[in-house]
């Protein structure tokens, strides 16, 4: 198992254009441009991400605000995120935050940790292993399907 | 002045599409409706029910941030109410020093259920619901309400 990380960013946020689908997919890519990584979160996940992407300031804290301030004023700082495992079709993240002795890990959904990332500017990871285990057979066909119809999702 | 209340149940409104939590305090006799979202609802639900999920909510993740932090969350308090919209604040107590911090209230009341932090709301803000429900009450009278009273 490689668990040497790979860092990724945030292509977008794009609406399941498969049938009673409730969730969206957020679509993450590496520097080489090499693999991409979906994941699958839920509505509210999606639009916070989405928010975060955008550079949308809400007139109230949404969730994921209240958790960046929340951190801050724990003086923790989030050093990064990375998507450690999936398991039957779940995906595992760690938030990694630095106090001032000391370094935590908190588990985390990766839709969680990536909406906070994008809130606090920190590098999101993967590893090497969870990109590798996506197969390609499944992950083609639905990106193929994505190009068709799902880009109309991302305004 | 503040009143302590207890998160009393939630309650979808077909009307607006949205969830209202109800919080009455002690005595039964002051009750404050919040309008909150289907995410916070669920997530006010499962913290009220006892349920835990096989992955972290947004709210547990915040109280693991919190006990990983060794901080505490004393209470929280709806503080305001402005054009329709409710405010409340989190009072947290981490290294010997009390801060406080901007919330929804759907926040706040899903965090203080998973600390167990008491629910508190200002007088002033029961005082500006009643006048706020008040308010709504008289637009929404129609000129054939008046009429009922005629002899």
């Amino acid at each position: 198992m490689d668990s040497s990380l790979v860092k990724l960013t945030v292509q977008g946020v794009w609406t399941d254009a498969s049938p009673n689908a409730e969730s969206q997919v957020v679509l993450l890519q590496d520097e080489a441009k090499t693999s991409v990584l979906p994941i699958w979160v839920g509505t509210a996940e999606g639009t916070a991400i989405r928010m975060a992407l955008e550079g949308i300031a809400p007139p109230r804290p949404l969730s994921h605000d209240l958790l960046r301030n929340i951190t801050e004023h724990l003086g923790l700082k989030v050093a990064k995120v990375v998507v450690t495992d999936v398991k039957s079709n779940t995906y595992y993240a760690s938030i990694f935050l630095a106090g001032k002795q000391s370094e935590v890990t908190v588990d985390s959904r990766p839709s969680d940790a990536i909406a906070l990332a994008l809130r606090t500017n920190s590098p999101i990871f993967a590893t090497r292993d969870v990109l590798e285990r996506q197969s390609p057979e499944t992950v083609d066909p639905w990106l193929k399907n994505l190009d068709t119809k799902g880009l109309g999702g991302v305004a | 002045m503040l009143t302590q209340m207890q998160v009393r149940g939630l309650m979808f409104d077909p009307y607006t599409n949205a969830y209202i939590v109800i919080l009455r305090d002690e005595g039964n006799s002051e009750m404050l409706p919040i309008w909150v979202g289907k995410p916070e609802a669920s997530s006010i639900n499962f913290a009220m029910e006892g349920v835990a999920t096989p992955r972290p909510m947004t709210h547990d993740l915040m109280k693991t941030v919190l006990d990983t932090a060794d901080a505490k969350i004393i209470s929280v308090v709806v503080t305001d109410l402005k054009e329709n919209t409710y405010y409340a604040k989190i009072h947290l107590l981490y290294e010997d020093s009390e801060y406080s911090i901007d919330s929804r209230p759907s926040d706040a009341i899903a965090l203080a259920l998973r600390a167990k932090a008491p629910i508190f709301v200002t007088d002033d803000v029961i005082q500006k619901h009643s006048d706020e429900e008040m308010d709504r009450w008289l637009e929404n009278l129609k000129p054939e309400d008046f009429g009922k009273y005629d002899a």
